[in-house]
């Protein structure tokens, strides 16, 4: 036996799902179950008591919409990694997304992992929460007493990815001006375990960056952005020297967190990789 | 009760809630092709199809998957005849322990149904998460890619040997000269 007794519940609306999560104790939502169950097993390994009830977002179809206007994308909490990365809404600055889908684990698990589970899942390791404080994402949430509640991504993490909540869906702003760069480090090819990743997001104005947005993810601490590389870039011209030179105004806190000295060389490769990308990627003959 | 469809049988089975799909699977229908390994998704032995996509079935709760359909590796062969995946994987000796044959296989079966030509970069992408200890992975990848070719002549072997039928007839895409 892998898991400890519990109730299984599978509503079919975000109503029913809401009734239950007030009325239940010790439940969790299950959403793709690629981090859920992974850590219950590990829990009743360590003989640490489990929740007795898990509700299933699965069936809740209301939850797994993609669509997009002329301004907003919207993707539903319960969309799978592999429909959110096959879908046909991700152009202009959405198109990043295809490149974190892509990037997520291995096979089995984007036919699995759900944008909502890998945002709420309080696992430092995930991959979508530095593109969506990046792309200035808002989430949006429902109470169990049905009263709706919208955050921004960074403020979600900067508060530790706290709720009592279910997640329902996250919408961003189409944006054609922003030019985009993400790099993401895994453990080895095949046991596909994070180790950083980081997002940068910049508008080319005059030859000079403006409203800048670095994002880093370093394992052991929320996604969060560098504001202080973000002031120097801002008043950076774009030139080609630039990449190296900002990393020498790195906001050094975030780096040392806990992460050993190859890690730290690794963010600053990364850094200056997405740099690079964003000069080239905004003029070609750079 | 719940019902289970996997290789197109249906099976009514009283499920605990926390009991896996794997441990459904292997200790209460006997199917044992799906193997168990490190119980925490990051092997891929226990792989099984869900709906025509690889998932973990070791971290996938049986009670989540009622009614969809769920392919396992005992799934593939008709009778005395093997799935091509299968018989390539004997022919160009893809095999050595086996332990992480029936994953591998199943991967690369939501892969080539969809895709029986892939590149060398998609079968590596589709087979990402299976692990094979044994690191006999050139011939795991050939074999692949030679059963996608023999899906492939299949495919085309029948669009020629089936007629199609009136209504598939009529709409399907025609020269435009004959317009």
């Amino acid at each position: 036996m892998l898991l400890n007794p519990l109730t299984f519940y599978s509503p079919t609306s975000l109503s029913e799902a809401l009734t239950l999560y007030r009325n239940l104790g010790e439940v969790r939502l299950l959403a793709g179950g690629t981090f859920l169950l992974n850590s219950l097993k590990l829990l009743k390994k360590k003989r640490i008591k489990t929740p007795q009830n898990v509700i299933s977002l699965k069936r809740i179809k209301e939850l797994k919409e993609i669509c997009a206007d002329q301004e907003t994308l919207t993707i539903g909490s319960m969309t799978v990694i592999n429909d959110l990365f096959n879908s046909p809404f991700l152009t202009d600055n959405f198109a990043i997304l295809r490149t974190v889908c892509r990037n997520i684990s291995t096979q089995p698990i984007r036919n699995m992992a759900t944008v909502g589970g890998n945002l709420t899942c309080r696992y430092t390791w995930t991959e979508m929460p530095a593109v969506m404080i990046g792309l200035e994402a808002d989430l949006h949430f429902m109470g169990s007493q049905g009263q709706s509640q919208i955050i921004s991504a960074e403020e979600f993490f900067r508060n530790a990815a706290k709720t009592d909540k279910i997640l329902t869906h996250v919408t961003i702003k189409k944006d054609k001006k922003a030019t985009l760069a993400y790099r993401r480090v895994k453990k080895s090819p095949y046991v596909d375990i994070p180790l950083l990743s980081v997002f940068v997001k910049t508008y080319f104005t005059k030859d000079r960056f403006t409203n800048t947005r670095v994002v880093v993810n370093n394992c052991v601490a929320f996604a969060q952005r560098d504001r202080v590389l973000e002031d120097f870039l801002n008043q950076s011209p774009c030139s080609n020297g630039i990449a190296q030179e900002a990393l020498g105004h790195l906001n050094q806190a975030i780096y040392q967190t806990r992460s050993s000295d190859y890690k730290q060389q690794m963010f600053r490769v990364s850094i200056k990789s997405a740099i690079e990308e964003l000069i080239q990627n905004r003029n070609p003959s750079h | 009760m719940a019902t289970l469809i996997i290789n197109n049988q249906k099976y009514e089975l009283n499920l605990k809630g926390h009991e896996t799909l794997l441990e459904v699977l292997r200790d209460h229908l006997g199917l044992t092709g799906t193997k168990t390994a490190c119980e925490e998704s990051e092997c891929g032995t226990c792989t099984v199809n869900r709906n025509g996509k690889a998932i973990l079935s070791c971290i996938t709760l049986a009670c989540a998957v009622e009614g969809e359909a769920i392919t396992t590796i005992e799934g593939l062969a008709k009778e005395e005849i093997l799935h091509p995946l299968q018989q390539a994987f004997l022919d160009y000796g893809a095999v050595q322990c086996g332990f992480c044959i029936p994953g591998m296989i199943m991967a690369a079966k939501a892969l080539l149904d969809k895709n029986p030509e892939p590149t060398r970069e998609e079968i590596d992408y589709a087979l990402d998460g299976n692990l094979c200890r044994c690191g006999g992975y050139p011939k795991i990848l050939e074999a692949v890619w030679q059963a996608g070719r023999e899906m492939k002549k299949d495919q085309e072997l029948r669009e020629i040997t089936e007629p199609l039928e009136l209504s598939e007839a009529l709409s399907a895409k025609q020269p435009q000269m004959f317009l």
